[in-house]
């Protein structure tokens, strides 16, 4: 099949690649540019697993056409941490014991992200309805909504609002 | 040692695999490239049941980019079971299949694309038979024969009888009978299964795919490929969830090691969603009749149990899924007669494991009809509990000695946290109320013998590696072991390394299946530690002039107890150690001390685990009567784990527990069927809990201190997940006055018990009872 070339913004650093037309988002950034952290649970939409942020935006890799990517800005989650400092979301995933397999977490905390990015007080529903299209099958949630809700303004830090 | 004096034990400190997950280093298996690495793919059957008459390959070879095709005939027939007589699953079907997703053919091609091609290439010519779909029609006379030497289908046939059982029914005040039937629920681990297989010229081969237990991955391997076992290399890699769904051998690893053999390069084969779903393992669909007689005052005299497991087309973990309901349930409850007959019914469908809420009919059954005979004598739900709990220092009717227990604590501080019996006595559609407890095992034996093992080595500037055969599944295995090196080494977590799970270097463990991963492997490594500690105390002493027995190791130094200030670093010591010609290797084991010669189904007594873990879990949710919606409101969980090595772990492993076992376990999770065909194997049908859907959790850790647990701890969380499903189930039943006798409780399910609403203390409906059935052949337990 012929190729195209795509050229987009990956994490900061611009990326010209020949992408198939028919090829997802997740196939390129995954396979042809090894950003592993994108994860493939489903295929399908279902799971998040896949969210990467485009343009500030969460999108699911699996259904994003990798040539919609065209001239975007893709944030994945290798992206967040920056001179080895972790980035506030993911320092309060690792210290509030959000994180168990860890297949969810990429997904999960750049929903956090594109949340939080445009609304830095969220109230725990809207929490709720940022992170509902991310899967997780070991945390029951509840330290996942522990961690975000902890970078809140210091008075609401806590789930209850 | 008090609590207060240890560094890391018993402290949330966050987990030392957290930071390479949020940051997405964190390498899973579909994440390996390898160099020339090709793509493997499966044939699967798709018919439930049927001869097959030839494979024709020629096209599938002859197409370009395809590397190798396996069928059976690359086989040469070989079969697994966990144990040697339940091998009956062929790792390549040779002549017949026996559900849709049977393996019939694989290929390793460049790319994906070709893969499948090749795949539509390969020409399977079958004789559809007849097939079976449920255990009714399974164990008919009549019933075609899914394997030959499975009379009427029966896989399996376990048989417990203590006490005299119908004695106690003479000399109950009450006794009931009630049906619980619950349908096959599955994992739905995030990570999809996946594999690869790297083969050498050496003739080796180096294995990476999410499992529970390397070592018995590796032996397994070993056996079909016929290679020594030293050369069967099973690799340590992230795992992205388990449940129970990763522990047993699959087709597909030897597959794909087949195809990497024969390609002479690695291969990798990815799973999609549904064949994760319906070609790894998925939970049991169960029919449970309990018969259970009670004194005046509700106390359990006698019980006779029959439970029907519909096991789908292979033995998979059959003998230890048979029984396990039943040995949570006497662990649970006290009473000293009872008798169980458990069959495992072959049907053409799936094959079926153990799953985080394995049994859900029968502890359910067992918790809503002990509601029942509680509303038939007048007593309160949490009174008959306390009047039947298990308790420290007693013999469950197999033989197994309870040494530690808070099954009373549990109950006592969940109810009244909760409020409980007011809120029992008030309850309506806006808010119910219900209680379940169970119980669980820390370990058991299983394929792997001689417990698990760990050495520890230390480097110059006196950090230490830890090397241990123990899996994290995510659970949080890894952090436990650095914690507990951390703590006996005076050492702080990020000054230790660990190898683990990677078969060609670590030490034999039994995998982190049936929760003995504390109990095993960090008992193993603690005492690795502590022989290290001891070595590295026995140079130090020299150093500080003092008797190894006063010394302790903490912060990186090791001084006199009571003159930190005097210590000398641990540094230091090591390197004595290396010009004293001593250098200090850990090394320590742990075997649980059972009955070895217990047996799932030919000896079904003796000591089965040295320690019990016991939960109880109170669950109050809303009702809508119109729409038969749940909402769970608010759900709090007591667990008796012993100790709590690092209570935020536990407290994880409780939430998540909560959230499979009761709000997906018991409101919404199951398969549907059409002719052996799953309709629901996806994410997208298949309903598993989000956020939205979960209520507050309020965790009560409760600690006994087990005798033998490193630092007393037992197992973490394991019995909140089945506690779950029972507190779920029974609360509501108490919001809409029904006892629910079919699961999951969706809402058609409870929109037509509303409608049928039934008067007297009865289950919402009326199933014919699981039976005895007299079989002559089932397959015999050995050792
Ligand atoms: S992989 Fe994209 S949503 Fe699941
Ligand atoms: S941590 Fe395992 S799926 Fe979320």
């Amino acid at each position: 099949m012929k190729k195209q070339l795509l050229s987009m913004n990956v994490n900061d650093e611009t990326i010209e690649v020949a992408v198939e037309a028919s090829a997802s988002l997740l196939e390129v950034l995954r396979d042809e540019l090894g950003y592993i952290g994108v994860k493939e649970g489903c295929s399908e939409g279902a799971c998040g697993a896949c969210t990467v942020l485009m343009d500030g935006r969460p999108v699911r890799s699996c259904l994003t056409l990798a040539l919609e990517a065209e001239g975007s800005s893709i944030t994945t989650i290798e992206g967040l941490a920056s001179g080895g400092q972790l980035h506030p979301i993911q320092q309060a995933f690792v210290d509030r014991g959000a994180v168990q397999c860890g297949f969810c977490t990429p997904g999960m905390i750049l929903s956090a992200k594109a949340l939080l990015d445009h609304n830095p007080n969220p109230s725990d529903e809207e929490i709720k309805d940022a992170l509902a299209g991310n899967f997780c099958r070991c945390t029951g949630y509840a330290k996942i909504l522990d961690a975000v809700c902890s970078l809140r303004p210091a008075s609401s830090s806590k789930p209850g609002r | 040692m008090d609590r207060e004096e240890y560094s890391f034990i018993g402290r949330s400190i966050p987990r030392v695999d957290a930071r390479s997950k949020v940051t997405g280093e964190a390498s899973y298996t579909a994440d390996l490239k390898l160099p020339r690495m090709l793509v493997g793919k499966i044939l699967r059957s798709p018919y439930p049941h049927a001869k097959i008459i030839n494979i024709d390959t020629s096209k599938a070879c002859a197409l370009r980019g395809v590397h190798a095709v396996v069928t059976g005939k690359d086989t040469a027939g070989e079969k697994w079971g966990v144990f040697r007589y339940t091998r009956d699953q062929q790792l390549l079907c040779v002549d017949k299949v026996r559900y849709v997703g049977d393996e019939v053919a694989a290929v390793a091609a460049v790319d994906e694309d070709t893969a499948l091609e090749a795949l539509r290439l390969i020409q399977v010519e079958y004789e559809e038979l007849p097939a079976v779909f449920d255990c009714r029609s399974a164990i008919a006379p009549d019933a075609p024969l899914i394997h030959d030497d499975y009379q009427r289908n029966i896989n399996v046939a376990v048989k417990i009888d203590v006490g005299d059982v119908d004695s106690a029914f003479k000399n109950s005040a009450l006794v009931r009978e009630d049906t619980f039937v619950a349908e096959e629920d599955s994992y739905f681990m995030t990570e999809p299964y996946a594999v690869v297989a790297n083969s050498g010229s050496d003739g080796s081969i180096e294995v990476w795919m999410p499992n529970a237990s390397p070592h018995t991955k590796a032996k397994a391997l070993s056996n079909a490929l016929k290679l020594p076992l030293s050369k069967v290399n099973v690799r340590k890699i992230t795992i992205g969830g388990a449940f129970g769904g990763r522990s047993d051998v699959f087709p597909a690893e030897f597959i794909t090691c087949l195809l990497s053999i024969k390609s002479q390069r690695p291969v990798k084969v990815i799973y999609t969603r549904e064949e994760n779903s319906i070609a790894t393992r998925m939970g049991h669909a169960m029919i449970t009749t309990i018969k259970t007689g009670v004194d005046k005052d509700g106390v359990v005299l006698g019980r006779d149990i029959v439970s029907w497991l519909d096991g789908g087309a292979y033995s998979s973990t059959g003998p230890i899924a048979t029984s396990v309901p039943f040995l949570c349930h006497e662990q649970t409850y006290r009473m000293d007669n009872v008798r169980f007959h458990g069959y495992r019914i072959c049907t053409n469908k799936p094959v079926r494991g153990m799953i985080r809420i394995h049994g859900r009919s029968f502890a359910c059954g067992i918790d809503t009809q002990l509601d029942m005979i509680a509303q038939e004598l007048g007593i309160d739900p949490v009174t008959i509990r306390l009047k039947n709990a298990r308790r420290a220092g007693e013999t469950t009717p197999t033989g197994s000695y309870v040494s530690s227990c808070g099954l009373i604590e549990c109950v006592e501080k969940s109810a009244e946290a909760t409020n409980f019996l007011a809120k029992f006595k008030n309850a309506s559609p806006e808010r119910g109320i219900g209680m379940g407890m169970n119980s669980v095992q820390t370990g058991f034996p299983l394929g792997i013998r001689g417990g698990s093992q760990a050495f520890i080595k230390f480097h110059e500037d006196g950090g230490a590696t830890v090397i241990s055969g123990v899996v994290d599944n995510g659970q949080g295995n890894d952090n436990m072991l650095v914690q507990i090196a951390a703590e006996e080494l005076g050492l702080p977590p990020d000054d230790i390394r660990l190898i683990s799970a990677d078969t060609e270097v670590t030490p034999t463990d039994a995998g982190s299946y049936s929760m003995i991963s504390t109990f095993g492997g960090g008992n193993a490594v603690k005492s690795a530690a502590a022989d290290a500690k001891a070595q590295l105390f026995e140079v130090a002493s020299e150093l500080l002039e003092a008797d190894p027995e006063d010394l302790i190791a903490k912060n990186r130094k090791i001084f006199v107890r009571g003159a930190p200030d005097a210590g000398i670093s641990i540094a230091r010591v090591v390197r004595k150690a290396l010009i004293l010609g001593r250098p200090i290797m850990g090394k320590g084991s742990f075997s649980p001390q059972v009955d070895q010669r217990r047996e799932w189904i030919s000896n079904p007594k003796g000591q089965l685990s040295q320690a019990f873990s016991f939960g109880a879990t109170v669950a109050e949710v809303e009702v809508d009567t119109e729409t038969g919606q749940v909402k769970a409101l608010e759900v709090t969980c007591a667990q008796d784990c012993g100790f709590a090595l690092n209570p935020i772990v536990v407290e994880g492993q409780f939430e998540g527990g909560v959230a499979m076992g009761g709000q997906g376990g018991m409101l919404g999770e199951e398969h549907r069927w059409h002719n052996g065909h799953v309709l629901n194997p996806s994410m997208l049908e298949y309903k598993i809990p989000i956020i939205k859907d979960m209520p507050e959790i309020k965790p009560i850790i409760v600690e006994t201190i087990d005798p033998a647990g490193p630092y007393g701890a037992k197992e973490a969380g394991m019995s909140v997940a089945m506690s779950a499903a029972q507190a779920y189930c029974n609360a509501v039943g108490s919001a809409l006055g029904i006892y629910f006798n079919h699961y999951p409780l969706t809402p058609e399910r409870i929109l037509d018990a509303i409608e049928n609403k039934k008067t007297g203390i009865v289950t919402a409906w009326e199933f014919e009872p699981a039976t005895k059935i007299e079989v002559e052949t089932s397959p015999k337990g050995s050792k």
